[in-house]
């Protein structure tokens, strides 16, 4: 060997070092990639607490097994695939905790299926957001939705297992950026929920987001319908003014700042309401008392839409 | 499932076709609208009358929906202690808060002691704002010996008692046949809510009919059999086709399809009093295909697959007309478009096929048919 091609071969080996060193360091920060759902399990319990039962793994045909008519939700935000331990207090054997971790193929869709869960702003200090009480918490974090409940309050220990499997989820993906454009006067922490279909009960309105206002006398929501182009949300604006005409009321004049493609009007259901069509989105607010606090709140959002 | 048997499956099911409506005054936006003329059935042994299209609130977030049913004339809600962490029944509560007399609510409990049954229970009285629900179910019951389980039996007695609950039965997604027969025989359950739609066996409807026989009130769930875009279907409507069939069965009390939106409702309440077509029994045909996985249902999830870029869907949908709709004409007409030609060129002398299909579609299978068929 020359002592070029030596000097090429060691080239060559430490490039293939550096190359191994850096899939080494991937596979360590995405442990899901590499040995599956089951890896992101905490491999270190809290004291006391054993595994009772499982790991299991469900998939989209069997999820039904294990939490029966509540995959349904599940599966319309995209669920790929779960897995399910069962943890025991050595000491209380009838205090236990259930771990379930859930592959939601994306972070939209696991901050999705989290806002549905949601019930109050209690944030638990974990993951991209999170809820804790006494006897279940729950965050997403990257494209994983994890829940677990306890039989006995135990907040402290469930805090501890939802912090270590957050670090072996170790993604540091950033929430949905629509999540930013909800103006933060007069939001409802921890209202914000996003849907994959059927956005305010209506199949035109199809997937978006929506978050809860308080105005000083009435809580009313803004939302975000999202369409493939502008096309699209022409027509879903359009098919809502019909609705509006059939079963509520349209109201003729705009304000001056939202241009053309505005329907203003009153909802059967929800009162009164305000529609603006920006590209893609249907921008609105429903609900408001008064007409400034519906329109300050939009005008605001729209903005914050570039 | 064969064709065959399963048209003489449903023919059997065959009655005249009616679309009933009336027009009412909507309570809501105070117009007079067309509404469906509704359909009351008996809730077995409860003797309660709840209408034949009901609700299953599950999946459903917005008060909304819940409120366009009311003013359909829907009047029977089930939820569960579980679904959303509790909040789906919150929004059940708020929606009928001043109604609770007007409708009829159904909720679970899982089985656990005493002390957490009861804790559940209270939980979902608060969230329900009520001081009783109509209907209490034992959340997802496998076995038929705990379809006779003499502990959650006397803890459903006991809130019957105590007035938390005025009926008690069950609910289960499988074995639903041998739950129904054991229920029948042991008596101690007022309704029973199972999964039931026209992929189901015979094996099921007789158990159907042998609990409704014994005084079960037998709620249907999962009517639907899966979610389906009815547009991708030549405008023929699963879903209702699916709800008309299950109400053919006059031993079903309610139907309780999961609607997410007030269009969804709508096109619900519209089967009541309607019967299945001939078109519909074969459209449930193709959709049964479709759910087995035997049909493609141009979902377009493997549209860009093909390693050579060659726009196979045309070929696939030709396949979906031949097979599911028994309609060669569609089927010639959907391959006589150009890129179907280049594409049944292009894959004829293809030795691979590199697209994979997420629900199991055979896809090199039905390309190959399509040519040895149409070409």
């Amino acid at each position: 060997m020359t002592k070029k091609g030596k000097g090429d071969a060691m080239i060559g080996s430490g490039k293939m070092v550096a190359v191994f060193c850096i899939l080494m360091a991937l596979l360590c920060h995405e442990p899901s990639s590499a040995g599956g759902i089951e890896s992101l399990l905490p491999e270190e319990l809290p004291k006391g607490w054993a595994v009772v039962e499982g790991p299991k793994t469900f998939n989209r045909k069997t999820l039904f097994e294990h939490i029966d008519g509540q995959a349904e939700l599940f599966l319309k935000y995209g669920f790929m695939k779960s897995v399910f331990t069962g943890y025991q207090n050595s000491k209380r054997r009838e205090d236990q905790i259930d771990l379930d971790l859930y592959d939601m193929g994306n972070g939209l869709q696991a901050f999705g299926v989290f806002s549905r869960h949601r019930n109050d702003n209690r944030p638990g200090g974990f993951g991209l957001d999170s809820y804790l009480d006494g006897q279940s918490a729950f965050f997403y974090q990257a494209r994983y939705f994890v829940m677990l409940n306890s039989v006995e309050p135990n907040p402290s220990i469930l805090k501890q297992m939802a912090l270590a499997i957050s670090f072996r989820i170790g993604d540091s993906s950033r929430p949905p950026r629509e999540i930013g454009f909800f103006p933060q006067q007069g939001l409802k922490p921890g209202s914000i929920q996003y849907f994959s279909e059927g956005l305010l009960g209506h199949q035109f309105l199809k997937k978006g987001f929506q978050g809860a206002y308080f105005d000083g006398t009435k809580e009313f929501s803004l939302f975000i319908a999202m369409y493939k182009n502008a096309k699209e949300s022409g027509h879903a604006l359009k098919a809502y003014k019909d609705y509006l005409s059939k079963k509520g009321k349209v109201d003729l004049s705009s304000p001056t700042w939202s241009g053309d493609a505005t329907i203003k009007g009153e909802d059967p259901y929800k009162g009164r309401m305000i529609c603006i069509q920006k590209d893609s989105h249907l921008l609105g607010a429903v609900g408001f008392e008064t007409l400034e606090a519906g329109e300050d709140r939009l005008k605001e959002l729209m903005m914050n839409i570039r | 499932m064969g064709r065959r048997k399963f048209v003489k499956g449903l023919s059997s099911a065959l009655l005249g076709i009616a679309a009933p409506q009336v027009l009412r005054v909507s309570s809501s936006s105070g117009k007079t609208e067309k509404m469906p003329a509704l359909e009351y059935r008996t809730l077995g042994k409860t003797g309660l009358k709840v209408t034949s299209v009901s609700m299953g609130v599950m999946n459903c977030s917005d008060p909304a929906v819940l409120l366009r049913a009311f003013d359909l004339g829907i009047n029977f809600f089930d939820t569960a202690d579980c679904y959303m962490g509790g909040r789906n029944e919150e929004m059940v509560g708020k929606a009928f808060q001043g109604k609770r007399d007007k409708v009829f609510i159904e909720t679970k409990v899982h089985d656990h002691d005493e002390k957490q049954m009861r804790d559940s229970v209270e939980t979902s009285l608060r969230r329900l704002r009520t001081d009783y629900v109509d209907v209490l179910l034992w959340h997802e019951l496998h076995r038929p010996e705990e379809v006779s389980d003499g502990r959650l039996f006397e803890f459903m007695t006991k809130m019957k008692r105590e007035g938390k609950a005025r009926f008690t039965g069950f609910s289960a997604h499988s074995n639903m046949a041998g739950l129904l027969k054991e229920a029948a025989v042991t008596g101690h359950h007022d309704v029973a809510l199972v999964s039931y739609n026209f992929t189901h066996s015979k094996k099921l409807k007789e158990a159907v009919a042998t609990a409704a026989k014994s005084g079960i009130g037998v709620v249907a769930m999962k009517t639907q059999a899966g979610g389906y875009k009815k547009e991708k279907m030549g405008g023929f409507n699963p879903h209702q086709a699916a709800l008309k069939y299950v109400l053919k069965d006059e031993n079903i009390s309610a139907a309780i399809p999961g609607v997410t939106t007030i269009e969804q409702i709508e096109e619900s309440a519209a089967v009541m009093g309607t019967s299945l077509s001939r078109t519909e029994i074969d459209g449930l045909k193709t959709y049964h295909s479709f759910l087995q996985g035997r049909v493609c249902t141009m979902c377009g999830g493997c549209e860009g697959e093909c390693a050579y870029g060659v726009p196979h869907s045309d070929l696939l949908r030709a396949m979906m007309y031949h097979d599911g709709y028994r309609n060669d004409r569609l089927a010639r007409e959907a391959l006589s478009v150009s890129s179907a030609a280049q594409a049944m060129e292009r894959c004829s002398e293809c030795p691979s096929c590199t697209i994979v299909c997420r629900r199991g579609v055979d896809i090199r299978a039905q390309i190959r048919l399509v040519q040895e068929l149409f070409a």
